[in-house]
Order: structure tokens, then sequence, then C-alpha cells
């Protein structure tokens, strides 16, 4: 009776660590419940998570007073945010009431079904004319989010070096580009003149797509299948190109680890390159005119991306932002996406009334009707060729939309352009290896 | 007395025995919620296809640990993580004696040096790879304009990323910086307590310092090592933020850890991220073992060893030598410092 009472307190203890275990697992993984809500959590504020900085404090107070809604904004670089959103979403746990959604994840977030469609908030066909680039957001009919910029990327230069070689007609062929990028490189004494990133990182990728759009093509067909295997492709020979300028020194060795970003703020912002091919819509207001971390102040212009036979398209990569379904305060996201991507205001992150509105980084507005603004107001931060540029370059990288395996593609483009570009494999290679991801992802649907 | 010895078997009838178990309680439920559930979890869902993008959930048996074997990028993971792990673990243990064998001699402002030498293992690993890509970067980085200033190199060279071996061991190092402290802490308090009297015996014998350093020191102090060892071991398979921060998702220099969030987070590959942690987990596991059970001695053990050998040597030494007491082997003040 002794050893079996003592065991029945033992198994009684036990049992009751057991059951807090198991209450305690349950509290963590429970989905649906606690942490993931829907639109039931605090109604008076909301946290906002992009890759960008936050708006002047004063316009954010402004949104607080129309709405009553403070906003807490978290700014992540771009690749954690992606993993963030990911994780949180496959864990059900709130992160954040709205969030960025890039245009490469818009096929991946319908299928995961992560996001709110916003069709029942905004209407697509209207906004449309005014959002050239919304459709990019759509797949399957539903709209996961709302794109607030009209990033493409440009190629810019820095004319003040052109003109010391001598050069005032900017080129508009890759032969003459690299030709004239020689010529600057002498006159300045800059060794390599010219800035492309190589780190694998998704500045990398996009990098590949905008030079196939410049030599007239595209990486995938309208059915997501390869169209760069071929050595006389677009793609092929953009890939040749960009692995070429960096072996043959035209851009900085060191830029083997470089991203994008840090390329346009340490190299060209710094005049230790005369140009940039890939950067960002946006840069010459946001980066390259910003006097207290420039050295290129009003030196840098935007200019139509030189092509294979002729100036090439600028392929669109524009930031949207939508409303995970861990969201808590569905309400006060809706209005600030409103108010967020209105017209004026979009005019003032780029800097209508003055660099005191500015935010940091932000490329170019997401509605012309907001270029029309800037326009008017004596073209402001060359608002007027990046009009143009939008209007008749800018396209979207793949013809049927980023598919929803764009992450793992995007992952075998950077690493292999990288490693080819680094001396571990051949071109040829590299090719090989993208294409082989490309048909293996789509076996597996 | 009685009052006192009344109230524990007071508390024993309150609680019937059951008072270890209901305070150990709350350990139980976190260890069991962090730890084992999740383990649990990890190690079944590892035979399942599980990813958000490929619906529903299947059993998928060894698929997953098929599929990650054929992939060369983490096979290549593999391989760079055992250069990680031999790089780290003979570097910070090594290293990790020389500095302990340093700060055991008494000298001017041993404590600054001591609270510098700890510095690196408090700081984040995030924080010192960031300052560590500022040393190699290729542009304004401290390592090429140091070593052109020396006459080493003839131009400024671009450390990370070109060169696989280069980066492994460049990046390991960082590592080394930051797990080489608390293994030089772990075996300066071995070190310091070894009984003088050995080494005052080993002089006598006429035992020099390296001598004493390989019979007495190492021998006593293979505890500490072990402990060091499998630190270092466990750390550096699991080698990440210096990876992420210094290289990138590039394969050249990509470590398992990181071909694990790479599977999991980027490709929403739950079920491969699931084999892949399983695997690492085996992995840690086996190797920490066998570390141990190599080279984890009681120093008791050794001690008497020892003692057994010094005392052949002594019994020859007094056949050769008469009048030589060997009695002098026991005396001697214990003590933490001198000697080596």
């Amino acid at each position: 009776m002794k050893y079996s009472g003592i065991f029945s307190k033992r198994a009684a203890a036990v049992a009751l660590s057991a059951g807090l275990v198991a209450l305690g697992a349950a509290c963590g993984s429970s989905p649906g419940n606690g942490s993931a809500g829907s639109g039931s959590g605090s109604s008076d504020s909301i946290t906002v998570a992009v890759a960008y900085p936050a708006p002047p404090a004063a316009l954010l107070d402004q949104f607080t007073k129309q709405t009553g809604i403070k906003v807490n904004w978290v700014n992540i670089g771009w690749d954690n945010l992606q993993t963030k959103i990911a994780a949180a979403a496959s864990a059900n746990t709130y992160f954040a009431d709205a969030a960025d959604v890039d245009w490469s994840k818009v096929g991946e977030y319908q299928k995961t079904g992560w996001f709110y469609p916003l069709n029942q908030y905004f209407s697509p066909a209207g906004l449309q004319s005014d959002m050239p680039q919304l459709k990019t957001f759509v797949s399957n009919g539903q709209l996961i989010g709302l794109p607030f910029d009209s990033s493409f990327l440009v190629t810019t230069v820095n004319q003040k070096d052109f003109g010391k070689a001598g050069i005032t007609t900017m080129p508009t062929t890759l032969a003459g580009w690299t030709a004239d990028l020689k010529k600057v490189g002498t006159a300045n004494g800059i060794a390599s003149p010219l800035d492309i990133q190589f780190a694998a990182a998704e500045g990398l990728s996009t990098c590949w797509y905008q030079m196939t759009a410049a030599f007239g093509g595209s990486v995938l067909t309208a059915q997501d299948s390869p169209a760069f295997t071929s050595p006389s492709s677009p793609g092929y020979q953009a890939l040749a190109w960009m692995v070429n300028a960096y072996k043959s020194g035209l851009v900085p060795a060191a830029n083997i680890n470089t991203t994008d970003y840090q390329g346009f703020t340490t190299e060209m912002a710094k005049n230790r390159v005369a140009a940039a091919m890939c950067d960002y819509s946006g840069s010459v207001a946001s980066i390259y005119n910003v006097p207290s971390s420039s050295s290129v102040v009003n030196d840098v212009e935007y200019i139509p991306t030189p092509g294979a036979a002729g100036a090439g398209q600028n392929v669109a990569n524009p930031d949207g932002i939508g409303i995970p379904k861990t969201a808590r305060n569905v309400a006060g996201a809706v209005k600030f996406i409103k108010w967020f991507t209105e017209t004026e205001n979009q005019a003032l992150w780029a800097g209508l009334k003055g660099s005191s509105d500015v935010v940091s980084t932000f490329p170019m507005p997401d509605r012309l009707t907001s270029f029309d603004l800037m326009i008017k107001a004596n073209d402001v931060e060359q608002a007027a060729p990046l009009d143009a540029i939008l209007k008749a370059h800018a396209q979207p990288p793949f013809p049927n939309g980023a598919p929803p395996w764009y992450v793992q593609f995007s992952a075998a483009v950077q690493t292999n352009i990288h490693e080819a570009a680094a001396g571990q494999e051949t071109v040829a290679q590299a090719v090989s290896a993208i294409a082989a991801q490309v048909s293996s992802l789509k076996a597996a649907g | 007395m009685t009052a006192v010895a009344a109230r524990p078997a007071r508390r024993g009838r309150m609680f019937g025995g059951a008072l270890p178990y209901i305070l150990l309680s709350p350990l139980v439920v976190f260890i069991g919620a962090l730890s084992f559930v999740p383990t649990v979890d990890t190690t079944v869902e590892a035979f399942f296809r599980v990813s958000p993008l490929n619906p529903p959930t299947q059993f998928t048996g060894l698929g997953n640990f098929r599929a990650l074997f054929a992939s060369s990028a983490v096979t290549g993971a593999w391989v760079n993580t055992a250069v990680y792990v031999v790089i780290g673990v003979t570097l910070s243990v090594v290293l990790g004696t020389v500095i302990a064998l340093a700060l055991r001699q008494r000298f001017r402002f041993r404590g600054i040096v001591l609270a510098l030498v700890i510095l690196p293992w408090a700081l984040p690993a995030v924080v010192e790879s960031v300052i560590w890509s500022w040393i190699y970067d290729p542009t304004f980085g401290v390592m090429n304009s140091a070593l052109h200033s020396a006459h080493l190199i003839g131009g400024y060279h671009v450390w990370l990323g070109l060169d696989r071996w280069l980066t492994i061991g460049l990046i390991e190092i960082v590592q080394v910086w930051q797990i080489t402290p608390l293994s030089a802490i772990v075996i300066l308090a071995a070190l310091q307590s070894v009984p003088l009297d050995l080494y005052e015996a080993a002089r006598v014998d006429g035992a020099g310092a390296v001598q004493a350093f390989w019979r007495i020191s190492l021998p006593m102090i293979r505890p500490a090592l072990a402990v060091c060892t499998v630190e270092a071991l466990i750390l550096s398979l699991n080698i990440f933020d210096q990876v992420y921060i210094l290289n990138g998702i590039a394969p050249l220099g990509s470590s398992v850890m990181l071909q694990t969030y790479l599977t999991t987070f980027q490709n929403l590959n739950f079920g491969g991220g699931y084999a892949l942690s399983l695997l690492m987990t085996v992995a840690t596991a086996v190797l920490s073992m066998a570390a141990l059970a190599l080279l984890y001695r009681r120093p008791e053990a050794a001690l008497w060893r020892w003692r057994y050998e010094a005392s052949g040597r002594r019994r020859r030494s007094a056949r050769s030598r008469p009048g030589r007491s060997a009695g002098r082997w026991r005396a001697g003040p214990s003590g933490c410092s001198g000697g080596w």
C-alpha cells in the first residue's frame, strides 16, 4: 500500500506536469486563436512592416489625428522582411497589420493565402488607369496588395564624370556604353567605373531580368518555361555580359559581395564609380542628392537604359502593401493603406514640398496623378524623365506575372550568377543550373 | 530540536512526498514545451512533405532526406561545415590553452587583461560579424590596409567570396575570435585547480616546464579541454550569423545551418528543413559524445597514474642515489598560481 500510495502521488505529480506541458504546447500552437486575430485586436494602433524608413513623424501624426490610429512603423531590410513574413504566416502568428507585398511575392501569397484579398476595399478596375503597375499585384483575380511606389530599374550616370571624358551624348547601345565607360574611367582615374551588384541577393536576380530586358527579352516565357538556355537568347547574352563586365574589371572586384543598396550608397554616391546599371528609380532624389551622405549632389541623372540595339526596356519592380491574415486591426490597416497611397501623400514622399517630407530611399509615386503634381511643381527631382521612362519603357519582368515558386527560382538565379562571376562555374553551367531548377519547380507544381 | 525535526514531517504529510515533483513541475513544463515537444514534432515531420506552397501535408518516408543528399548545395554545405568544425575546434582549444597559460602568470594589470579577453565572448555574433566585415572590406578594410602597409600584398584584395577555402577560413576566424575567450577562462580555472605540490615535485624530479605541462597540466585539465572541445564543436557545427553576414547566401561558404534556414524559410520547404535539422541534431550529439569519450578523463585518474609513475621513478632513483627521501613527494603547499 505504501508503495502504491507513493506511486499514485508521483503519478499524479507527473500527470500534472505533463498536463501543463500539453497546455503550454497547445497554447503555443493553436491556430487561429489568441495571437492570430481577424480584426478583433486593438483598434487604436497598427503596426506597419515595410522595407522603408517611416514618413516624417509630423505626417504620421496627421494620420493619427484624422483616424485616431497610432502607427507603429517597423523598417526591416528587404531580404530579412520576406523571411519574417513567411515565418510569421506559416506559424500563424501576429506580425503586423500592414506589411510589404513585393511584386515578386504576389503569386506565392495568393497560393498560400497568407494575405487578405483587397478587392472588397479597393477596386482594381477603378485604380488601374492611375496606377499603371497595379496589375502586377493581381493574381487569379485577387488583389493581394496595393503598390505604394512605381519602382523600376534605371541606369544612372555621373554626368560630370562623363563630361570630363568628353561624352555629352549618352550611348544607347551596350557596345557604345562599354566603350564610353572605359573612356570615363581613364579620364577620371576610376579603374572600374560601373556599379553592378554581384552579392548573392535579390538585387542580383533583378539585375539579370533588367539586363535581359535590355537585350530585348524576358527570362521566362508566358508558360513560365526558361527562355534563356540558347546562347543567342537575350537571357543568356545578358548573363554572359554581366559576368564578363565583372571579370574584365569594368565592375569593381569588391562588388562580388556588394548588394544593390550598398553599391548605390558606398560606390555611386561616393563617386567611386561613374555609372550604375540596375539602379532604383528615385535614387537621385533619395540617395545622390542628399548632401549629408553624398559627394555627387546634382551630378547624377537618369538615362534610358542602353540595350543590344538602342534603348532597352526597364524592368518594373514595384513595392506593394497588403494585410496579412494574422493582422489584428484590419480596418485600421485599410485606412492606413488608403492614406499611404493617396495622390498627394505619394508626391510628398517623393519631395513635392521639399526634403522635409521625403521618405528616404522612396523611388517614385505609384500614381500618374502624383507625377503630374510633381511635374507641375517645377519637375521635382527629375520627375519628367522618370514619368517618360515609366510610360514608355517600364514592363513587368515576367509576362505571366511572378510564379508562386519565384523565391526558389530567384535563389537559383542569384547563387549561380554569383558563382559564375566568382569563377566557380561557367556561364553555360550557371544557365543549365537555373534552367534545371525551373524544370524541377514546374514539375513540383 | 524536537520542533525543528517536526517541520519536515508536517510538510511531508501535507504534500505526501510529492513536493519535489511539484517544485520540478515548472522546469518540466519549460523543458517540455520549449525543447521536447518541438524535437518530437520536428522528428515526426521530417518524414512528411510540409510546404505551404504544395499542400496538403503528406507522408514521404525518406523522401526529404533523399532530396537533401541529392542537392549539391546541401552536400557542399556539409563539407564546408566540417571544415568550420576542424578549424574552430582546433584553433579555439589551442589558443584558449595558450591564453590560459599566459593568464595564469602574475603580472601587472592582469585583471584588466582578463576583462579584455572576455569581451569578444560577451558581444553578439552579429555585432562581431559586422565589425569583421569592415576589417575584411576590400575597399576600406583594415586588413588590406595593414597588409599593404607591411608590403605583404601588392594591391588590395577581395578576401571573401572568391576562394572557397580562404572564405571559410576567414569566416571561421571570426567565430574563433568569439568562442576562444570562454575556452581560455574554463581552461584557466582548471589550471588554477591543479595542486602546486605536483609541480614542485616534478621540478625536484628534474622535469622542465614543457615536461610539466605535458605530464601534469595537460592530464589534469582534460575535463576542461573536453568541455571546451564540445562547446567549440557545437558552435562550429551551428555556425550561421558569421556566414550569413560575411558571405550572404552564396554556396561558396554556406553552412548546414544556413541551408536549413534557406530550405525552411526561403524555399518554404518545411519538411526538408525539419529533416536537415534532425540530421544536424544527430551529428551534433554523436560528435559531442565521441569528443567526450575521447577526451574526458577524471583528473584524479591522471593524478594517480602520474603518482604511480613518479613513485616508480623515485624507487629507481633511490636505488641509484642512496639517501634521497621518497617522502618529499607528498609535501608542499597547494595553490593556484605558479608552475605550468
